[in-house]
């Protein structure tokens, strides 16, 4: 298990260290169709019903797969290029809310609970008797 | 005429509803026994003449029915006429009542239960029939009368002109709705105090029954959702989706709690709490879908004054059964028995897991509502947000899953522990082979550990249940067993399929070859078939892989004459291990877009499926 | 300690009717989604007059006056629908800029549909790489911005526009 683990580690360490070295070169084609996929894949078709940019066929998703593809050849970040969408559409346009100040009760919630009811049970486990 | 015996029918049924209800107040005398019962049953029948005066209605074409004049067609086939009776708001809250009847009508011949506590029960439901009734006579008559003569309708949304999706609703309405009957065997539990064994031995029955009519109709929806959407996925994360997973995933808790009661005659009141909250979320799903609150691809036609009205059966019917449920809930004198790793807590872990799902789904759902009331700005939450959610959250449930059937009850032993531990070991082994031979991912890395352990570990404790049970007892001793193996094998085709998936974009010219992956695709021929309803654009494609003929594909779009609609169809090649998935997109220079996905492993989470299914039904059965 | 926890579903329930009671009361629209750009600074552009290539204008030098930013196109039937409504706002409030911006369109249709239709607005530019229309957020059209005579976008509305919208919602961002 930890052998692995550490393995995978290594793996990934080296993949780093390509994408510094390949970061400095242009992005090849295939690369950025990758990033194409990614982020349009958070993205909401506005004109369909809850489809996602990358999936969907309209117009719409077809101009900001262009746009996002030519942001991206001219260098742009991910961050960059979804911050001109947020700031032209609103927030209603990414699928992942953005993690800020008005969504910090979303994405905390569940794992506060979850890790609540965790500590909540271990404590009930130790008041516990044993019985054997 | 035939509108006016089915508003008929619905309304002796409103009346022979209350009169059920009112005769239970005047129980001493013998007689009023009997009017109970033939209310009960007149208003099943009555509610039955209603359903079939609308399903008549669509099959004969009556378009002096507004609500078959706004959703059917003449030239439609008969199937999707009969089917076109739930394909609308009216119609599929008509189903919804009927099913409401039946299912007290069945319960009333429930003998194992005692008279008072089945006699309660059966005046809840027809509380719970009386509402939902009021709803649709207020605001959903099917039964209008069409204003304009008219000898042709306006057509159904073509998109549900599809087997999969005409039973669909049924069998979808017969879990959702099924657990109405919870809610008022729980709640006659409670006010009578009776929350013992034979109360537990049937409500654990039909919470199953409902429970895996939900599952098979949620697995119908999103495989209706996979060949027809032409999406290449089969789950999306759609608020509709949500909306009918929460009532799911807290049924599946109540399924497993009930089992530690009936074990260990505790967490009564939790069982009561689950029982509760399974129907408020189906309430509150059906607010959210029809009150047109939430963007959906499933979208119905919405309407804000139907909105409201839900809304308030929402408030009413939940608001009491909590009410209910904090006076009256049952204090448990005994302290459970936990133990770091028995029965008991591994059920405990499974619920507490579940619920939070269940919570955190919700608060995706519903937040979205909440922030454009409070600061006017709209938000999406979407599929990614679930996902880093939702599934680890779930990942401690199934870890524990495999093994949890073989613990016992009362000690914290699991027997032959070592082989366990092998098995643990050979499928991190195996793993990571596979992990290695393939792109490295870390959710697909997780899932294929996760879903190979639970089948092995269930696997090997079936092989040592083997020798202990004939066959004859096989089923009946690992139906739990097999029920997670199914899980397992569900779990690994979730995660290829989502994982691994891959899309690739074609243009093609007839007679053209394009490769993709192992397989070759060449276009036939294109041609145009005029049919009934609709006019197809038919791609008849050849497939072959690694040389050898395959199959033949069709890929079309439709075109609906009445709604003016086009819909793609999804041209599917289906195999053990991947699926071929084909769109046909638009034409530019007389070359077609194609668009293609390798979907691996889909076939499994059918399967997976039905395997639960089977060994829910066999779990049913068993006493 | 228990009994609390008994209440908080109750409490639940009560909350989410709260908030899905005034969502529904206040007629929001899910298919309609507010602009991101309200209440924000008119972003720069460059029009190009529709009838004449050469005459460019930015919409910087337009500040001071309200403006009404209308797109539509040829090709968008429901435009049709809402057209002969701008004559009806030239003549009540004769002092806004009326502009109509002619989305992903070609140039000699445009110019046909505002013959035949007639041309209410004051001044057309084009659009036809629908670059204006991406810094406004425009996704389907028609799609309607009021702007204020600071240059600030006070008001948004999508889809066709009706005599009621007209006099129950513009009313005080035109006057």
């Amino acid at each position: 298990m930890n052998l692995h683990l550490s393995s995978n580690k290594l793996v990934l360490i080296i993949f780093n260290l390509l994408i510094l070295l390949f970061s400095t070169i242009a992005l090849s084609d295939e690369a950025i169709d990758d990033k194409v996929k990614k982020i349009t894949s958070n993205l909401r078709c506005m004109t369909c019903q809850n489809q996602t940019i990358y999936d969907s066929d309209a117009d719409f998703s077809k101009n900001i797969r262009q746009i996002v593809r030519q942001k991206l050849i001219d260098n742009q970040s991910e961050k960059e290029i979804i911050n001109f969408l947020v700031a032209r559409y609103g927030e209603y346009i990414v699928f992942t809310p953005q993690f800020n100040r008005r969504n910090i009760f979303l994405w905390i919630f569940p794992f506060l609970i979850f890790a609540l009811s965790f500590v909540f049970f271990i404590f009930r486990l130790k008041k516990n008797p044993t019985k054997q | 005429m035939i509108s006016l015996i089915g508003f008929s029918g619905l309304i002796l049924s409103f009346i022979f509803n209350v009169i059920v209800i009112v005769s239970y107040y005047y129980k001493i005398n013998q007689r009023f026994n009997h009017i109970f019962y033939l209310a009960l049953y007149c208003s099943l029948f009555f509610m039955c003449l209603s359903f079939f005066a609308l399903m008549f209605a669509y099959i004969s074409s009556d378009f002096s029915n507004f609500n078959v004049f706004q959703n059917s067609h003449s030239s439609k086939p008969l199937l999707y006429k009969i089917t076109g009776t739930w394909g609308n708001h009216e119609g599929s809250m008509l189903l919804w009542l009927l099913i409401m009847s039946l299912y007290n009508v069945f319960f009333s011949f429930n003998i194992t239960l005692e008279d008072h506590v089945r006699k309660l029960t059966i005046v809840f439901q027809s509380f719970l029939y009386l509402c939902f009734s009021l709803f649709v006579i207020l605001t959903s008559n099917p039964f209008l009368v069409n204003s304009i003569d008219s000898n042709e309708g306006l057509g159904l949304n073509p998109i549900l002109q599809d087997p999969a999706l005409a039973i669909h609703p049924p069998v979808l309405y017969i879990g959702y709705v099924g657990f109405s009957l919870i809610l008022s065997l729980a709640l006659a539990g409670l006010i009578l105090n009776q929350l013992d064994n034979l109360w537990i031995q049937v409500i654990k029955r039909w919470a199953m029954f409902c429970w895996l009519m939900l599952t098979g109709g949620i697995a119908l929806g999103s495989y209706w959702a996979y060949y027809e959407l032409g999406w290449g996925g089969w789950w999306f994360w759609d608020p509709v989706e949500n909306v009918s997973l929460m009532p799911w995933i807290t049924g599946l808790a109540l399924v497993h709690s009930l089992m530690i009661t009936k074990q260990e005659q505790l967490l009564k009141r939790w069982v009561v709490f689950l029982s509760i909250l399974c129907f408020s979320l189906s309430i509150l799903g059906t607010f959210l879908v029809r009150s047109g609150i939430l963007t959906s691809v499933h979208s119905f036609a919405a309407d804000a004054s139907r909105g409201i009205f839900i809304l308030i059966l929402f408030l009413t019917i939940t608001g009491f059964s909590f009410i209910i449920f904090i006076l009256k809930s049952p204090h448990s004198n005994k302290q459970i028995n936990l133990l770091f790793i028995n029965k008991t807590s591994a059920l405990i872990i499974n619920n507490i897991v579940m619920l939070i799902a269940c919570i955190t789904i919700l608060l995706g759902t519903i937040y979205p509502i909440i922030i454009e009331v409070l600061t006017n700005k709209r938000m999406s939450v979407g599929a990614p947000y679930y996902n880093s959610t939702v599934l680890p959250i779930l990942l401690p449930g199934f870890l524990i899953m495999s093994i949890a059937p073989m613990l016992s009850w009362q000690s914290n032993k699991l027997d032959k522990i070592k082989n366990y531990i092998y098995i643990l070991i050979v499928t991190s082994i195996l793993t990571l082979l596979i992990t290695y031979l393939t792109k490295f991912n870390i959710w697909g890395f997780t899932g294929t550990i996760l879903g190979l352990w639970i089948i092995a570990a269930s696997l090997l404790s079936i092989l040592h249940n083997c020798l202990k049970y004939k066959f004859k007892k096989f089923f009946i001793y690992n139906n739990a067993l097999i029920a997670h193996m199914g899980v397992g094998i569900m779990i690994i085709g979730i995660t290829f399929s989502s994982i691994f998936q891959t899309k690739n974009n074609f243009t093609i010219q007839t007679g053209e070859i394009v490769n993709s992956g192992q397989y070759s695709l060449q276009l036939k021929n294109l041609k145009i078939e005029e049919k009934n309803n609709f006019q197809e654009l038919l791609g008849i494609f050849l497939l072959h892989k690694k040389n050898e003929f395959l199959t033949t594909i069709k890929s079309s779009k439709r075109y609906y004459y009445v709604s003016k609609v086009i819909t793609t169809e999804a041209g599917i090649y289906h195999d053990w291990f991947q699926d071929f998935y084909l769109v046909l997109g638009n034409e530019k220079n007389n070359k077609w877009s194609i668009t293609i996905y390798h979907n691996p492993l889909v076939s499994f989470i059918w399967i997976g499926v039905m395997i639960m299914i089977f060994s829910g039904m066999v779990g049913i059965f068993k006493r | 300690m228990n009994k609390i926890f008994l209440f908080v579903p109750l409490i639940l329930v009560m909350l989410i009717s709260i908030f899905c009671l005034v969502f529904l009361l206040q007629g929001k629209d899910p298919s309609k989604p507010p602009s991101a750009l309200l209440y924000k600074n008119l972003p720069d552009f460059d029009i190009i007059n529709l009838f004449d290539d050469a005459d460019v204008i930015s919409n910087k030098d337009l500040k001071g006056r309200i403006m009404l930013i209308n797109f539509f196109a040829s090709w968008c039937s429901p435009c049709k629908v809402e057209h002969p409504l701008f004559f009806e706002i030239k003549k009540k409030y004769p002092n806004i800029l009326l502009i109509g911006i002619d989305y992903k369109d070609k140039q000699e249709e445009a110019i046909n549909y505002l013959n035949t239709m007639g041309n209410p607005y004051d001044y057309v530019g084009m659009d036809n790489k629908g670059l204006i229309g991406l810094e406004l957020g425009v996704f389907g059209l028609p799609e309607t911005f009021i702007v204020n005579s600071k240059g600030i976008i006070t008001y948004k509305h999508l889809g066709p526009l009706t005599k009621k919208i007209i006099t129950n919602e513009f009313a005080p961002f035109i006057q």
